[in-house]
């Protein structure tokens, strides 16, 4: 008697949002964040923007890096929303750029790291190729994506091995430490693209190929949601 | 299954000016290898071991640029005649540094990857992982971030990614030079299962002893040519003497001398000690951590540390220099006491990845840097010293990223001399080199010690522990 038993099974653990949806979030908050004035609904719809990666952050349990987020923006956006408004001349500049500078950059950027956190490579690579997009272009884009978290990993290394040649009389000026920890990081950095690009060579990735996959994308529920919400924040930030 | 014939091979490098070198390899080389064979590579750094697995893999004249003359002939495939994906189906390749080939960041989609690329039916490639990892006991290693995972791990993944789509041939670059015992054990444990699969395996590798009973035929490599053939019965009887006279690593791995706890005792009463104090550390995930409540290292002496848990090691040694801020304890040291984090003014450590620690133009500087003091004269004097202690006034004006692993090493411990502190601590120094390097290690080592200086050595090599240690403490049960 033959008897067949599967021990592993695939988690089916999925990306919160499909990489497309995440995509176009990144668009659609990155246009109104930087386009949108401080004034009637387009105000609206830049709280109700910058508020979406923090949401995802909570999703995804990053809840320290959503809470602080979180702070700030709220702050941001009082700020924007009071002593913008309410002041004149230099204080009102002072205020303009202050809060500028935080809410026309920062929450594209979160929905970036976002999209990072939740999504795997691979999720990313084939919903690239369901989008058409040649491989010229996904092959690249999916290796930077691999290569965050190991800028962060071999950045810890570099900081730590600074800390043990810190003397107690020489103190190297903020530009001079960037610069020596700049060194090593991308030595790494160049060096690991390298050795990555050998090995998947030899697992045979190569261009214009059909590859198969194994992970499940494609939209769900979550997905329409989000895109009827992201659909709706462009459209009235068009019209008005 | 695999014949190279009358190959020779010339890297086109670029040198630290920018001119172009022509590197020899290999010349009129030819090596044939039956199917169903073990085959171990060695020989020093340079030999050109690494060259012939990149002939077999086809990474050479794909990837590397040079001149290739002659043939390749792989499962009857002219590898040096079509492109890597062809070739891949057939070959299977792990690489030495297993942090740096995988490109998923999740372990899963890396075991489907290989095949992915070949196309292959999603249903038949979960059914093939599902086989393997069943095979090979990976359940535990499914669905994780490869960040999270230990050497020994990364490369059980890189060998079960080979697995699923099952090549002929399995070449292997090092592929031991960053795993501590239980890594190199359960590799042990994979090499054989896939021999008894009858698989043809090149490992081109420094590291012997976990060969021994499992090779067909082992060549030992010098300058491109075969220096030494041996059978797999030659190559296990092989004693100490024999392995240091073919200058190749030693394929008996039990100590010449021995370590107890008198030898480590004696030196505590003659030198005065180190010692330790309630040093307590867990990391973020609340598991793993380590907890020491007393441990006295002999002053001015070379220390080795072993232990069979790779992270608890190095977690040490880390806590030691002050670089976990969250450790608590306290170091009895020449009569003071001194916080735990207080220790990186007294410790300097050199890392394993040398790389992380050199930051500046040339290695005078770097040296330079690492010199507590404002007074330029006196900077230059210490800096001239190290050099001449380590050999290397000649590459005082170089740039440390130009210069060979072992020159690296050698600028890192030069400077933990400049910078006057008294323990120097030394995290896996011998991991990837040759017999030749491994004793040159060694004598610096040996040296520190006449500096006045305490070595702690934090490795596994026990052929660098009998070269040079003067007593061992086993970590093992410090742990938690």
């Amino acid at each position: 008697m033959d008897v067949s038993i599967q021990t592993f099974k695939t988690s089916g653990e999925r990306a919160l949002l499909d990489p497309r949806t995440s995509i176009f979030a990144i668009v659609v908050i990155g246009v109104v964040m930087v386009g949108g004035s401080l004034t009637g609904i387009e105000y609206v719809l830049r709280v109700i923007s910058c508020m979406i990666p923090a949401a995802l952050l909570y999703a995804v349990k990053k809840y320290k890096v959503a809470t602080i987020y979180f702070l700030i923006m709220l702050f941001i956006m009082i700020i924007e929303g009071t002593a913008v408004q309410s002041t004149v001349g230099a204080l009102n500049l002072l205020f303009v750029i202050l809060s500028g500078v935080v809410s026309r950059f920062i929450p594209q950027f979160m929905m970036g790291y976002c999209f990072m956190c939740y999504t795997k490579v691979s999720e990313f690579v084939v919903s690239m190729e369901r989008m058409h997009v040649p491989s010229v272009i996904t092959i690249p884009l999916s290796v930077m994506f691999r290569f965050f978290p190991t800028i962060a990993e071999e950045n810890r290394c570099v900081i730590e091995a600074m800390k043990m040649r810190r003397t107690g009389t020489k103190k190297p000026s903020l530009l001079q430490k960037m610069e020596y920890e700049l060194v090593p990081v991308m030595m790494q950095t160049v060096r690991i693209s390298d050795e990555l690009s050998q090995a998947a060579m030899t697992k045979g990735m190569g261009l214009n190929r059909k590859r198969s996959h194994i992970c499940k994308v494609g939209f769900r529920a979550i997905d329409y949601l989000m895109l009827i919400l992201l659909g709706t924040i462009l459209v009235l930030f068009i019209i008005y | 299954m695999i014949d190279i014939n009358e190959v020779s091979y010339t890297y086109h490098v670029t040198d630290a000016e920018g001119n172009d070198v022509y590197r020899n390899v290999l010349k009129d080389f030819s090596l044939k290898i039956n199917k169903g064979e073990l085959v171990v590579l060695t020989g020093g750094s340079g030999c050109g071991k690494t060259t012939i697995i990149r002939l077999i893999n086809g990474l050479i004249p794909n990837y590397f640029d040079g001149e290739l003359k002659g043939e390749v002939t792989v499962a009857g495939m002219i590898v040096n005649k079509q492109p890597v994906y062809e070739t891949a189906a057939k070959v299977g390749t792990v690489f030495q540094n297993p942090k740096n080939q995988f490109f998923n960041v999740d372990t899963t989609s890396e075991l489907a990857f290989a095949a992915e690329n070949r196309g292959t039916e999603p249903e038949e490639i979960i059914k093939r992982i599902d086989k393997v990892c069943d095979r090979m006991d990976l359940l535990d290693l499914m669905d994780r971030s490869m960040f999270n995972l230990s050497g020994g791990e990364k490369q059980r993944i890189a060998c079960a990614s080979i697995a699923v789509t099952d090549p002929d041939v399995v070449v292997l670059d090092e592929p031991t030079s960053n795993l501590d015992d239980k890594g190199i054990n359960d590799l042990r444990e994979i090499l054989k299962r896939w021999k008894r699969q009858g698989k043809t395996i090149v490992i081109a590798e420094h590291r012997l002893y976990f060969l021994k009973e499992l090779a067909d035929k082992v060549y030992v490599l010098d300058d491109g040519k075969v220096a030494k053939e041996l059978s797999g019965k030659e190559f296990d009887s092989l004693s100490l003497e024999e392995t240091a006279l073919l200058k190749i690593r030693a394929v008996d791995d039990s100590f010449k001398k021995k370590f107890g706890d008198e030898e480590l005792s004696a030196l505590l009463k003659t030198k005065g000690a180190i010692d330790v104090k309630d040093l307590d550390f867990k990391y973020s995930d609340g598991v793993h951590g380590i907890k020491i409540s007393d441990m006295a290292l002999p002053k001015n002496s070379l220390i080795a540390i072993v232990g069979n848990n790779g992270r608890g090691k190095s977690t040490f040694a880390r806590c030691l220099c002050g670089l976990n801020k969250k450790a608590k304890g306290k170091v009895d040291f020449e009569g003071k006491e001194i916080s735990i984090n207080k220790m990186t003014d007294r410790c300097f450590m050199v890392m394993q990845d040398v790389n992380h620690q050199l930051f500046t133009e040339s290695v005078k500087d770097e040296i330079m840097l690492s010199i507590d003091s404002k007074d330029e004269e006196t900077c230059e004097k210490k800096a001239k010293e190290a050099m001449e202690v380590l050999d290397i006034s000649s590459l005082s004006e170089l740039h440390p990223m130009s210069l060979s692993g072992g020159q690296k090493q050698r600028v890192a411990i030069a400077c933990a001399i400049a910078s006057d502190k008294d323990i120097i601590i030394l995290d896996e120094p011998t991991s990837g080199l040759d017999y030749y390097h491994m004793i040159e290690v060694a004598e610096v080592l040996k040296k520190l010690v006449k500096l006045g200086k305490t070595v702690v050595v934090i490795t596994h090599d026990t052929e660098l522990i009998d070269e040079c240690a003067q007593c061992v403490v086993k970590l093992k049960k410090y742990l938690i």
